[in-house]
């Protein structure tokens, strides 16, 4: 994409079964498909075991020999580089023996810490700016926040941030409308207890759209926060407070229970989309945003398709050349 | 009699909104999902350890679950699938400073489908070959030592461990199956025979069933069309779906170019007089525009007319015979 | 034009060859795999996708001239709304003809008047909108032609020859598409019937992966008649027609017994068709003009046609473009 904001998409949603999007042959079709459409670099998420071969540093190495060789299979489809990796310290995997951390947990923190390290060297590697993170997971799975447990949330991505920071590359926080974090209140409690000079937002505009934030009037709010975008739709806000839900992943964000809405996140441009796309896109611009906007497609259908379809909203309807 | 112990190890993909999905998707594709094999007359349902969670979620327990297979006609629950397919540094069977580990995996796993009446815990013996190699006699008697230990376990909550071979894994040659059945103990560790793997690895299913009647507890009744003769085996980090010349190992029972003879199986499970569950799997059938549905009636067709026809064979021989 | 559409214009030298995208679409909706004449909700993604990925104009199939009036108001109707997807035009349409020997078959004199007739009244139709081609497979399924004469290869030519008089009247070239199962396949055939037809009025349309199938080089076809021919289908294939593939009833594109697919997109693994000499050939004719990409069953063995589509755009881009632009 040409323009003076910087565009890249996230590979998320060819990745949605844990046996899937496994074969190199597979991996540079997608990789194609989103030069052909403008996009040169791409959006990672952490993953776990030998089919979530992009998902891990040492699983890429395994793949390519050397950050170098994967940054060379990344160019040998046209796509130049890696914006960021989405990562999710409390997401148990195996490598880790399956641990399950928790960032409000204090004795945890030491392992977070640890287990970050080896992302952000391989981010600092291949040139990547952001290590995007989940900074406390889902509401439902633990007693609300208490003060403190925001003030501990915060100094873990301190200490996080720092590391990063050390290595050359940006930390920067992803609030989900499953969160822990869920009001506009708790995300400021949340920025207020980071250092930004450490530790930066990603407001992911359909998230915050769902969890019953304006992302427009949250970025006027605190651009001077925000390092990274995540750029998606939706057709619905979380009205009845469903992600209080046991297993909101699947009965909210699957249609489980609840409204049944089997289907939340939808491309740009979407009927019915609740995100002012526009307004948000111009907003960035007026504030000289300098950080990466990801268009994301995941938990949508086919992600060749949705990918043509926000590549279209931005050629047609943000001005955007696509070479 | 038509063989009524039918059972289907879960691997199913179905279309959701959201792509092609697990029928875990969310509780009503899971109800389609048992009602779909319901209607194809299954009577076992096989599945993997880290679907129990889920389960539980969906159906409030999986002994709630079960019941919902008992309304759609099933028996019950019949195997649950566990594996450590990836070494890491907390679980790898060829590694005894992991064994306390698994085998309190293994634990949470059995509690989990406590007070029913569960008949095999389906093992995984070893990890990725390329993680292993060399595979010694020591590897193999490591691996041999800690599925004693979880047979041991399992038994006392009324469940056999049977190990199901990879062609990819450690334990793959006739060689190396024989040594592992040599160093586990009958009374602990089975023999569980998927007639695909043993093909790609380029050993016989049914001379290994014939040799290994009296610990066999159950089958993966599924195909291949490729023996590995380059060593695909080996490729890290994974053979099976990364091997660089086959895209696609498993295939329903009655596909063109089909390498496992399966009526010749059939007539020897019923003369050998085994009377367990034979299980129906498809692993990544939706590979080059496959359906799960699809194969799944196409090989329970073949169960129904092929597979009968071998089976009456087998027991009017038998009849004859007596 | 503004300052900066100038400068944007002398960045961007004219191209020689702009890219057009042949009908053929499935996507999936929640009542299984549709087309893109679905809806009018189906149609507006479809031509979102094919303008987001680059390409510059579309064609179809001229038996949708119906739907086009009934879902869109007529071909001119239709034409704005490709236009406002940012895409120019309808270039060209096929003239997919249902071909019968009783009275539709370009080898059968008795059937020309109603064939003739047909094309009077198809160009009255499309006379709306300013289209490059009208497509035509020139001959029945190979096996309604058999034996394929130098009498049938003239009659049928002679035919063309009349049609191409007609459509020239309405500004169109009369181009004519070999498939691999039709009567005029063959390279000894296909240029016994060239030698009988009027450039004037006949013109060759490329396909590169329906040539590559039935044994011919399409580059060498082409560098012979370069000079008539006005248009491509860009597509490949895996596998060349063996024994009696060519001539299976009904139609030996999918009761072929050797393969199952025929089509893939440019750039595909094990594909025959040598697209870089191909288009070094075009550039070598200095060829200016549209290229079309066709995609022909791509959603069968799990194929996607989204991906596809973007997949042989990337290499257009990346291989092709380097050549020739």
């Amino acid at each position: 994409m040409r323009d003076t904001l910087r565009w890249a998409y996230a590979l998320n949603q060819w990745n949605i079964r844990m046996d899937v999007f496994v074969r190199h042959e597979d991996q540079r079709r997608a990789l194609k498909t989103l030069s052909a459409l403008g996009f040169g670099h791409i959006e990672l998420a952490a993953g776990t075991g030998r089919w979530d071969n992009l998902g891990r540093p040492e699983v890429i190495e395994i793949n390519h020999g050397s950050p170098e060789g994967f940054l060379a299979f990344l160019r040998s489809c046209s796509v130049n580089g890696v914006s960021s990796m989405f990562w999710d310290p409390g997401q148990p995997v195996e490598e880790e023996g399956w641990a399950f951390r928790s960032t409000r947990n204090r004795d945890d923190h030491a392992a977070i810490v640890e287990s970050a390290k080896p992302f952000v060297d391989f981010l600092a590697a291949i040139g990547a700016e952001q290590l995007v993170a989940r900074p406390v997971g889902s509401a439902w799975m633990q007693p609300p926040l208490g003060r403190d447990d925001i003030a501990a949330i915060g100094e873990v991505w301190n200490s996080v941030g720092k590391v990063a920071a050390a290595a050359g590359v940006g930390l920067a926080l992803h609030y989900d409308c499953l969160s822990a974090v869920h009001t506009a209140d708790e995300l400021r409690r949340l920025l207020d207890a980071t250092d930004p000079e450490l530790v930066g937002l990603a407001l992911d505009t359909a998230e915050l759209t769902i969890g019953g934030i304006d992302p427009v009037a949250f970025y006027e709010e605190r651009h001077e926060r925000v390092t990274h975008v995540h750029l998606k739709d939706t057709r619905y806000a979380d009205t009845g407070e469903e992600y209080r839900m046991p297993g909101a992943e699947t009965t909210m964000l699957r249609g489980g229970a609840g409204r049944r809405i089997e289907r939340w996140f939808f491309e740009l441009g979407t009927e019915g989309g609740l995100v002012d796309v526009k307004a948000f896109v111009a907003a960035l611009r007026r504030h000289g945003y300098p950080g990466w906007v990801v268009v994301e497609s995941d938990h949508g259908g086919n992600p060749a398709e949705l990918a043509m379809l926000n590549s279209w909203y931005l050629q047609q309807e943000l001005s955007v050349a696509r070479t | 009699m038509a063989w009524t112990k039918w059972s289907y190890m879960d691997h199913w993909v179905t279309e959701t909104p959201q792509g092609p999905q697990p029928p875990s998707f969310n509780r009503a594709y899971m109800d389609r999902y048992i009602k779909q094999l319901s209607a194809l007359g299954f009577k076992g349902f096989d599945t993997f350890f880290f679907y129990l969670p889920m389960i539980e979620g969906m159906y409030g327990s999986v002994k709630a679950f079960e019941h919902f297979l008992q309304d759609n006609g099933f028996e019950k629950i019949t195997g649950i699938f566990s594996a450590y397919p990836y070494a890491t540094k907390y679980t790898a069977p060829h590694v005894p400073e992991t064994h306390d580990r698994i085998v309190a995996d293994c634990m949470a796993t059995v509690r989990a489908v406590e007070g029913l009446s569960v008949e095999n815990f389906i093992v995984m013996p070893s990890t990725t070959y390329f993680q292993v190699e060399p595979v010694t006699d020591e590897k193999i008697k490591i691996m041999a030592d800690l599925w004693n230990r979880v047979g041991q376990m399992t038994l006392e909550h009324g469940m056999r461990t049977t190990c199901h071979f990879e062609f990819w894994g450690a334990i793959r040659t006739r060689e190396q199956l024989d040594l592992f059945f040599r160093y586990t103990d009958p009374r602990y560790v089975y023999f569980f025979c998927d007639t695909a793997q043993h093909t790609i690895a380029g050993v016989d299913p049914l001379q290994m069933f014939r040799d290994y009647r009296d610990r066999c507890t159950g089958f993966h009744f599924k195909d291949t069309h490729t023996v590995d003769e380059h060593e695909a085996y080996r490729t890290p980090p994974d053979p099976e779906l990364m091997a660089p010349n086959v895209t696609r190992w498993f295939y329903e029972m009655g596909t063109e170019g089909g390498l496992v003879d399966f009526p010749a199986l059939m007539r020897e499970i019923v003369t050998s007089g085994y009377d367990g569950w034979l299980t129906v799997e498809h692993d990544k059938a939706e590979l080059g525009g496959g359906s799960y549905a699809e194969a799944t009636c196409v090989a329970k067709w073949y169960i129904d007319n092929v597979l009968a026809e071998a089976q009456a064979e087998a027991e009017a021989q038998l009849e004859a015979g007596r | 034009m503004t300052a900066d559409q100038l400068a944007q214009r002398s960045e961007t030298p004219e191209r020689r060859i702009k890219w057009s995208y042949m009908d053929h679409w499935r996507s999936n909706g929640p009542a299984g795999p549709v087309d893109q004449w679905h809806s009018h909700r189906t149609m507006s993604s479809f031509l979102k996708q094919i303008k987001a990925v680059g390409f510059d104009a579309i064609d179809t199939f001229d038996f949708r001239l119906w739907q086009m009036y009934g879902d869109y108001g007529g071909p001119a109707k239709y034409q704005e709304m490709v236009q406002d997807h940012g895409l120019e035009r309808i270039v060209n349409i096929f003239h997919a003809a249902d071909y019968d020997l009783r009275n539709y078959a370009p080898h059968v004199p008795e059937t020309h008047e109603n064939i003739l007739e047909d094309f009077r009244v198809t160009m009255g139709h499309w006379s709306s909108v300013e289209l490059d081609n009208i497509i035509v497979m020139p001959a029945t399924l190979y096996y309604d032609m058999e034996p394929v004469t130098e009498d049938k290869l003239k009659i049928s030519a002679e035919l063309w020859n009349k049609v191409g008089e007609i459509t020239a009247g309405y500004g169109v070239k009369l181009t004519c598409h070999h498939e691999f199962f039709c009567g005029i396949q063959s390279e000894p055939d296909i240029e016994v019937f060239y030698s009988y037809t009027d450039p004037r009025y006949v013109s060759l349309f490329i396909d590169t992966a329906q040539h590559c199938i039935a044994s011919v080089d399409p580059v060498a076809l082409y560098r012979r008649h370069a000079h008539r021919v006005s248009g491509f289908h860009f597509k490949d294939t895996r596998n060349v027609a063996a024994g009696d593939d060519h001539r299976h009833r009904p139609d030996s594109e999918i009761m072929a017994p050797t393969t199952g697919k025929w089509f893939y997109e440019m750039g595909t693994p094990h594909g025959l068709v040598d697209f870089e000499a191909m288009m070094t050939a075009v550039r070598d004719n200095d060829y200016r003009g549209w290229i079309s990409v066709e995609h022909d069953k791509a959603n069968k063995d799990g194929g996607d046609y989204a991906e596809s589509t973007a997949i042989a755009r990337w290499y257009a881009v990346n291989v092709l473009e380097k050549i020739y632009r």
